[in-house]
C-alpha cells in the first residue's frame, strides 16, 4: 500500500513536471526572435505571397498575444493533441512516433553494450595494482571527456572507412547499429565505471569484505556477491546522466551516422523552430525521466530495504 | 536557395588547378582533421569493374542515392527546398520542359499558343496520362494544380509566387485548357518547366490534399513507396509510365526497380559513403573531396553551374555606407575574387564577374571584365568619397564613424568560410565587415526589415526573369516580400526588365536583358563571386544518367545499373 502511494505522489508531481518542461519551452521558445511564419514558409530565400502568410499566422495562432497561444496550446494538450508540425505538416505524435522506434534500439543496444562493460571493468579492476588502474582510469577520464562525434568519428574512421567492417551510416539492418550504439556507450561507460571503481574500492575496505574473505571465499565472488550491491547504488543514481547521455547523444550519433530517430528529429526541428515538435519531444523526454527516477526509487528499496524515499 | 556546394570545370577558367589545403578556422579544425584522415584512408576505394559505355540497359535493380538535405514535404507545391530539384523529377512530370538546348518543349502538354496580347496561354495536353492513383491528366487537373499552387492552405513559399499573374483558367475540353494571365509574362512556360512545379493528381488534390506532402501523387516514372521523414525515401518504378519527354531519348518504364534516397547530411560520411559502394550516387559531394572522387575512375564527377543569380554579396543600397555608389565600386574592387573563390571551392568553383550565371539564357558575355580587381581604385575610390581618416585599429573613417559593413548569416558552428574571407580582403582597403551570426528565424526577420548592410546568397531559377526577382522595385519587400535584398530601386532598370519579361523569347528579349547585365554593372548591387554549382558524383556502374536544363541535377527516369 505504501509503495502504491509513493508511485501516485510520483506520478503526480510527475505531471506537474510534464506542464512545467511545456511551459518553459514554450516560453523559451517565444523569446527567440524571428518570425515563425516567415520560417514556416521556407525561410530568407522563398517568396511567399501574402495570402499564404496570412494563412499560416491564422492558422498557427501567430498572430495572437502569448497568453492566447500559451492557453489553446495546453487546452490542447490536456485532450491528448500535441498539435501539427510546422515542418512535416503531420500530427507531432505522428512524427515522434516513426522516430521513436529506432531510438528506442539504439538507446537499448547503447545500454546493452555500456552495462556490462562498465561492470566487468570496474569489478576487475579495483583495488588492482596501480598501474592497471592508471591505465584503465585514464582510457575512462579519455572516454568520458571526449565529445560523442568524435568518439563516432574515430570510430568511423577505423571500422568503416578503414576495415569496412560496418555500413557508414543509415539505418538498415543490425550492422548498421553496432557503431552508433557503441559510440553510444562508450560515451556512457567512461564515467559510470569510475563512479562504480570509486565505490567498490571503499566498500572492498569495509570489514565485511575482510570478513568474507576470512571465511575463504574467493576474490572474484567476494567482489560479486558482496561488495557490488553495495557498490551499485551510486551507479543506479546515475541513471538520470545515462538518460540524458542517450537523448542527448542520439541528436549528434543520429546526425553523424545518418539515422532516423528522435535526435535528428530534435536537431531538424529546432533549426526550423519546429515549436509543436520541440515541445513533443521534451515532454517525452521529461515523461522518461519520471518514470525512470520512480523506478530507480523503487530499485532502491529492492536492494537495500533500509532506503525509503518519498 | 543558399547551400554550400560546389562548381563547374565547364567554363573557361574554372579547370580544377591545385586544391588548398584544408582552412579550418577553430572548432572546424577538429573535423577538418578527421575529414582530412578520411580522405586519406579513403583512397582504398572498391575495384569493382567499369562496365562499358553504350552497351545495352539491363533492367532492375534498386539506387541507393545520398541526399544533404530533406525538404521535410514531398509536393513541391508547399517547398522551396533545392533537393526539390532531384527528388521532384523522380514523381513528377511537368506541363512542359527544357530540352538539351534550354528550349520550351512539350512534356505533359502536346503543343500550346500565347495570344498576340501574351496575357493567353492556350494549352494542347497530352492523352492517355494517368497518375499514379490511377486518375486522369487532363485541362481540369491542370486548372487544379494551379488553384493548388496558390491556395493558402498548401502555403506555397516557391510555386505561388511563380504564377502569380494567373488569374483563372477555362476547360475548353477535356484536354484544352486557356490560362489567363494579368499580364504578359514570359516566364510562365519556363516556371511551369520548373520541379516546384509538378503536377500532383487531381483526385487528391480535391480529396485529400493535406496528404500531398507525405505521400505525393504523380505522374512520373517513379512513386513514392515509403517516406520515412529525415531518414530516407524509397520509390519503386510506376510499370504503365509512357510519356517521358523526348529529351530523355527513351520510352517505356524506368529501368530501375527502384530509387533509394538516404539522408546523409555530413558531407564526409557522403563521400566516404560513396566511393565505399554503399551508395551509388550522391547528390551533394563537398568540394574538399572532388579531387579524390575525379582521380578515382570508378567514379563519374559532374561540376554544373546552376542558372539564375550565381552567388553574390549582395549590398543594402538603401542605406549607409552602400547607399554611396562609390563605396560599392570600392568595395567590389577590393575583392579578390579568384583568389577567394579558388581557396572556397578547392579548385572547383568558377569565379564570376556579372549578377547572372553564364550558362542562364540571354546571359552577356561582354559584362566580363568591367568589375575587376583593383586595390589601388578601391582605395581611390574611398578617398574621394571622403572615408580618408584611420583609426587605431587601421580601419577608414568619416566624420569620426568607422567604414563598418555589417553582415548577418546563419548561425553554425563555424562562421562562413566565404564571409570570413571576404572580410580579410574588405580589411585591406580598410572596410571592417562584421559577421553577425543569427538563428534561420532571426535572419529571415532582418532580412525582412531591411536590417544589414550586406547579405552573400544564391538563387536558382531556369528563367533569366531571376534579374527581375532580384533587382527590380516592385520586388523590394515592403508590404509584400520580395528578393530584391539589394533595394535596388533604379527606374531605367525597372523599364529594361519589365520589357525583357513582357517580350516574347528571342532578340527584343536578349536585347532588354543585355542592357539590363550592363545596367546593374553600373549600379554595382553587390559582388558577383563565383558560378551556383550542382556537384554530384556517381559509381561508374550506373549508366544513363541525364541530366536536366532547367535544373543541373541528375535525372534518373532511363538510368541503370550495369551488373
Amino acid at each position: 500500500m505504501a509503495v502504491l502511494r509513493r508511485v501516485v505522489t510520483r506520478l503526480l508531481i510527475g505531471v506537474g513536471v510534464l506542464w512545467g518542461a511545456a511551459s518553459l519551452t514554450f516560453l523559451a521558445i517565444h523569446l527567440v526572435p524571428g518570425d515563425t511564419a516567415l520560417l514556416i514558409l521556407g525561410g530568407p530565400d522563398a517568396r511567399p505571397t501574402d495570402e499564404a502568410i496570412a494563412q499560416v499566422r491564422a492558422d498557427y495562432l501567430l498572430d495572437q498575444p502569448f497568453v492566447v497561444q500559451y492557453g489553446s496550446y495546453l487546452g490542447n494538450l490536456l485532450q491528448g493533441d500535441l498539435g501539427q508540425s510546422y515542418r512535416l505538416r503531420i500530427p507531432v505524435s505522428e512524427a515522434i512516433g516513426q522516430q521513436i522506434g529506432a531510438t528506442a534500439a539504439l538507446s537499448a543496444a547503447a545500454v546493452a553494450l555500456a552495462l556490462p562493460l562498465t561492470f566487468a571493468v570496474a569489478i576487475l579492476s579495483a583495488q588492482r595494482a596501480p598501474w592497471i588502474r592508471e591505465i584503465v582510469s585514464g582510457i575512462e577520464v579519455v572516454l568520458a571527456a571526449t565529445p560523442t562525434f568524435i568518439i563516432g568519428f574515430a570510430l568511423l574512421i577505423l571500422f568503416s572507412f578503414t576495415l569496412h567492417w560496418f555500413p557508414i551510416g543509415g539505418n538498415q539492418g543490425p550492422a548498421a547499429l553496432v557503431l552508433p550504439a557503441l559510440t553510444l556507450a562508450l560515451a556512457v561507460f567512461g564515467t559510470l565505471s569510475q563512479v562504480l571503481r570509486n565505490e567498490l574500492e571503499d566498500v572492498l575496505e569495509q570489514p565485511f569484505i575482510l570478513t568474507a574473505r576470512s571465511r575463504g571465499l574467493r576474490d572474484l565472488a567476494v567482489r560479486v556477491r558482496h561488495a557490488l550491491r553495495h557498490a551499485v547504488i551510486p551507479v543506479l543514481t546515475m541513471s538520470g546522466f545515462v538518460v540524458a547521455a542517450l537523448l542527448g547523444g542520439s541528436v549528434v550519433v543520429e546526425t553523424l551516422f545518418s539515422r532516423q530517430g528522435i535526435g535528428s528529429l530534435t536537431l531538424a526541428s529546432v533549426y526550423n523552430k519546429d515549436l509543436p515538435v520541440i515541445i513533443g519531444i521534451v515532454l517525452l523526454a521529461a515523461a522518461v525521466y519520471v518514470v525512470v527516477n520512480l523506478v530507480i526509487d523503487l530499485l532502491y528499496t529492492l536492494i537495500d530495504p533500509k532506503v525509503v524515499t518519498a | 536557395m543558399p547551400e554550400l556546394s560546389i562548381h563547374p570545370a565547364r567554363n573557361s577558367s574554372g579547370a580544377f588547378t591545385s586544391a588548398r589545403p584544408f582552412r579550418t578556422p577553430l572548432s572546424r579544425t577538429a573535423l577538418g582533421a578527421v575529414a582530412l584522415i578520411a580522405v586519406l584512408a579513403g583512397c582504398a576505394g572498391p575495384t569493382g569493374s567499369t562496365a562499358p559505355a553504350g552497351t545495352e540497359p539491363v533492367s532492375g535493380g534498386i539506387l541507393d542515392v545520398s541526399i544533404s538535405a530533406e525538404p521535410g514535404c514531398l509536393d513541391g507545391h508547399g517547398i522551396s527546398a533545392t533537393q526539390q530539384q532531384f527528388l521532384g523529377r523522380l514523381i513528377y512530370d511537368n506541363v512542359v520542359t527544357l530540352d538539351k538546348d534550354g528550349e520550351i518543349a512539350p512534356y505533359l502538354a502536346e503543343s500550346w499558343e500565347i495570344s498576340e496580347d501574351g496575357k493567353t496561354y492556350t494549352f494542347r495536353l497530352r492523352e492517355g496520362v494517368t497518375f499514379s492513383d490511377g486518375s486522369p491528366w487532363n485541362a481540369e487537373v491542370f486548372g487544379q494544380n494551379l488553384e493548388h499552387m496558390r491556395d493558402p492552405a498548401t502555403k506555397s513559399p516557391l510555386a505561388a509566387a511563380y504564377i502569380a499573374p494567373y488569374v483563372d483558367g477555362t476547360i475548353v475540353d477535356e484536354y484544352t485548357f486557356e490560362a489567363h494571365l494579368a499580364y504578359p509574362y514570359t516566364p510562365f512556360l519556363y516556371a511551369l518547366a520548373q520541379s516546384w512545379l509538378g503536377m500532383n493528381s487531381g483526385k487528391a488534390i480535391s480529396e485529400s490534399p493535406e496528404t500531398l506532402c507525405q505521400n505525393p501523387i504523380g505522374t512520373g516514372p517513379f512513386t513514392v513507396e515509403d517516406y520515412r521523414p529525415g531518414q530516407s525515401i524509397s520509390y519503386a518504378k510506376r510499370e504503365d509510365y509512357d510519356w517521358a519527354p523526348a529529351w530523355l531519348d527513351g520510352e517505356g518504364a524506368a529501368h530501375l526497380d527502384g530509387v533509394e534516397v538516404t539522408l546523409v547530411a555530413e558531407p564526409v560520411i557522403r563521400h566516404q559513403s560513396l566511393v565505399s559502394g554503399q551508395y551509388d550516387l550522391t547528390e551533394n559531394l563537398a568540394p574538399q573531396n572532388a579531387a579524390a572522387v575525379q582521380a578515382d575512375p570508378n567514379f563519374v564527377y559532374e561540376n554544373l553551374p546552376r542558372t539564375g543569380s550565381p552567388y553574390v554579396l549582395g549590398f543594402n543600397l538603401a542605406r549607409a555606407p552602400f547607399d554611396d555608389l562609390a563605396v560599392r565600386q570600392a568595395f567590389a574592387a577590393a575583392v579578390d575574387t579568384q583568389a577567394v573563390t579558388e581557396s572556397l571551392g578547392f579548385g572547383t568553383y568558377t569565379p564570376i564577374d556579372g549578377f547572372l550565371s553564364k550558362e542562364s539564357k540571354y546571359y552577356d558575355p561582354t559584362v566580363e571584365g568591367v568589375l575587376t580587381y583593383d586595390p589601388e581604385r578601391a582605395d581611390a575610390l574611398l578617398d574621394e568619397a571622403g572615408w580618408t581618416g584611420r583609426d587605431a585599429d587601421g580601419f577608414r573613417t568619416k566624420d569620426g564613424a568607422r567604414l563598418t559593413v555589417e553582415v548577418p548569416t546563419v548561425e553554425s558552428s563555424t562562421p562562413s568560410p566565404l564571409l570570413v574571407q571576404l572580410q580579410g580582403e574588405a580589411r585591406k582597403v580598410g572596410f571592417d565587415l562584421r559577421i553577425i551570426q543569427v538563428p534561420q528565424a532571426q535572419l529571415t526577420e532582418l532580412r525582412y526589415a531591411g536590417d544589414y548592410d550586406a547579405l552573400a546568397g544564391v538563387w536558382h531559377t531556369n528563367t533569366t526573369d531571376v534579374l527581375f526577382i532580384r533587382y527590380h522595385s516592385s520586388e523590394i519587400t515592403g508590404e509584400r516580400i520580395g528578393q530584391n535584398s539589394s533595394s535596388v530601386d533604379d527606374p531605367a532598370l525597372d523599364a529594361l526588365l519589365a520589357t525583357a519579361r513582357e517580350s516574347d523569347d528571342g532578340p527584343e528579349a536578349a536585347e532588354a536583358y543585355a542592357k539590363a547585365q550592363h545596367r546593374l554593372l553600373e549600379i554595382v548591387p553587390g559582388v558577383p563571386l563565383y558560378e551556383n554549382p550542382s556537384q554530384f558524383a556517381y559509381s561508374r556502374t550506373v549508366q544513363g544518367v541525364a541530366v536536366d536544363t532547367s535544373h543541373p541535377v541528375p535525372v534518373l527516369t532511363y538510368a541503370w545499373k550495369a551488373e
